[in-house]
């Protein structure tokens, strides 16, 4: 077990030095453009934060 | 330790008086009784008549699972099985039997070898009397200087016997027993009304015990874990400690290195308007700027004076030397507002993103920015900025196995006191086994 948690780390170790230094990244930067109209025009429709602690009770 | 040679000792025979059947004494001398495993009657080992002193009704023989008379080697020593005896508990309704094997030695006294669902452990009297400081019925006793805790109590019979015995030993006879563990070892406390006797016991693997007497096939498969069954996790538990916290300060380390060598260098720090309908703001070109060093991320932050509104852009880093362009669209949005459930928002007006791996070069970033309502934006690009987030990736996932060993080493644990007085939390009363807790 140990032996190949030791394997597991240091490959974990090596990806995490890898990626710093080349910068590499696995998510595409791009965002879609494709938001429904009906949220754009009714804002708040879709609430993904609130700026109180009040738990989400449902979309409006 | 001493070996001792493996003459066989003197063996004196007799006649069974119940059934006429021979007999055979293996310690003579040292034997009280023996025991007739035919017809169960028990006769005077020391008498020269052998009279019967006792008899039961032996429904049914059970063979031995190491026959008398086999001798091995255990621990040092070679033993010779002279007696066998079955014994019961009924806790909960629910019969336990376990089978003790007598063995002898002529220099090295008797030991107790018992087994119990393929589990086996040796036994011996103990060479003093445990101290138990909050009395018999304490959760833990002390013997020679290891702590013991309480594993169960029952009220044991035999049910079977055969053999020879330094002491009276009849079908029938009952006895308080009580079980100590500090794994591999077991403290055992067994109480008559003429006498209360300790044995210290120290857990044997069923392999070790076939070969010690060289028996043919393989010893009972073993069920659940035992009593005294030594956690092969034990100790790998403090490396599985020493390696997470050396594995996570290398993770650490390897950031604060990156951390400190990466350029963090601000190349662009742009603003704009954008007026829908204006063709100039639709499309706006940067003034060129240079990335150096190796091919490592560019931090795109997009910041907006946007309120109750929208703005999508599409930008393109285009590589003045090669023309290599790369594409990629952001979108901000930020709303906000208050009904019956109080104060709300949605999104924020600015955003944030990493190009990965862009190699060095001359540049320019083209913006073209879409939205329903006139905005002002300003776009910074810095060179080379460390992520935290790789680093809390990496934590989490240097994390997984040891608490996966931990897991197992619990369920370990829990599987051996399921059958306890005092079994652990989220233990189910059934002992069924499963093959990898054998492991």
């Amino acid at each position: 077990m140990t032996r190949a948690y030791t394997v597991f780390a240091g490959l974990v170790l090596a990806t995490l030095a890898w990626i710093h230094f080349t910068g590499w990244s696995p998510s595409n930067v791009t965002e879609d453009k494709g938001v429904p109209k009906s949220v754009r025009d009714n804002p708040g429709s879709y609430r993904s934060s609130y700026g109180g602690a009040r738990p989400y009770t449902g979309a409006k | 330790m001493a070996v001792n040679p493996p003459t066989p000792p003197a063996v004196a025979t007799l006649t069974c008086a119940g059934c006429g059947a021979p007999l055979s004494i293996r310690a003579p001398g040292r034997s009280v009784v023996v025991a007739c495993g035919g017809c169960g009657a028990v006769l005077d080992a020391q008498s020269a008549d052998h009279q019967v002193i006792a008899r039961y009704e032996a429904r049914q023989t059970v063979a031995p699972r190491i026959p008398l008379g086999t001798r091995g080697t255990l621990q040092g020593q070679t033993w010779e099985v002279i007696g066998y005896l079955a014994r019961r508990s009924k806790v909960s309704g629910v019969t336990y039997t376990w089978f003790e094997h007598l063995l002898h030695n002529p220099t090295g006294g008797f030991r107790w070898l018992v087994e119990y669902a393929g589990h086996w452990t040796l036994s011996q009297t103990a060479s003093a009397v445990p101290s138990a400081p909050g009395g018999l019925a304490a959760l833990e006793v002390e013997y020679r200087g290891e702590r013991y805790r309480h594993f169960q109590s029952a009220k044991a019979e035999v049910s079977y016997v055969v053999g020879e015995f330094p002491s009276q030993v009849r079908v029938g006879e009952q006895a308080d027993v009580a079980d100590y563990v500090d794994p591999p070892r077991i403290l055992s406390r067994e109480t008559s009304p003429e006498a209360s006797t300790w044995s210290i016991g120290e857990y044997v693997d069923g392999d070790t015990v076939w070969k010690a007497f060289r028996l043919p096939g393989a010893p009972p498969e073993r069920t659940g874990v035992g009593a005294a069954q030594p956690s092969p996790y034990r100790g790998h538990s403090r490396t599985m400690r020493l390696l997470l916290a050396a594995f996570v300060g290398a993770a650490v380390l390897i950031q604060l290195v990156f951390s400190v060598l990466a350029q963090q260098r601000l190349v662009l720090d742009a603003a704009w308007q954008y007026h829908p309908g204006v063709p100039t703001t639709a499309s706006v070109e940067s003034e060129p700027f240079t990335l150096t060093g190796r091919p490592s991320n560019l931090m795109v932050e997009i910041s907006t004076t946007l309120s109750q509104n929208w703005v999508y852009f599409t930008l393109t880093l285009v590589n003045e030397e090669t023309g290599a362009a790369r594409t990629f669209g952001r979108e901000v949005q930020y709303y906000f507002g208050r009904d019956g459930d109080g104060a709300w928002t949605e999104g924020v007006p600015w955003d944030r993103a990493y190009l990965p791996s862009v190699p060095a070069g001359r540049y320019v970033l083209l913006v073209e920015p879409e939205s329903p309502r006139p905005v002002n934006y300003r776009v910074r690009l810095t060179r080379d900025v460390p992520r935290t987030l790789w680093l809390w990736l990496a934590v989490g996932l240097l994390v997984v196995p040891p608490l996966f060993f931990w897991w197992r080493q619990w369920r370990f644990e829990q599987r051996r006191w399921e059958e306890s007085d005092h079994p652990m939390a989220g233990s189910s009363t059934s002992s069924g086994a499963s093959a990898d807790d054998d492991d």
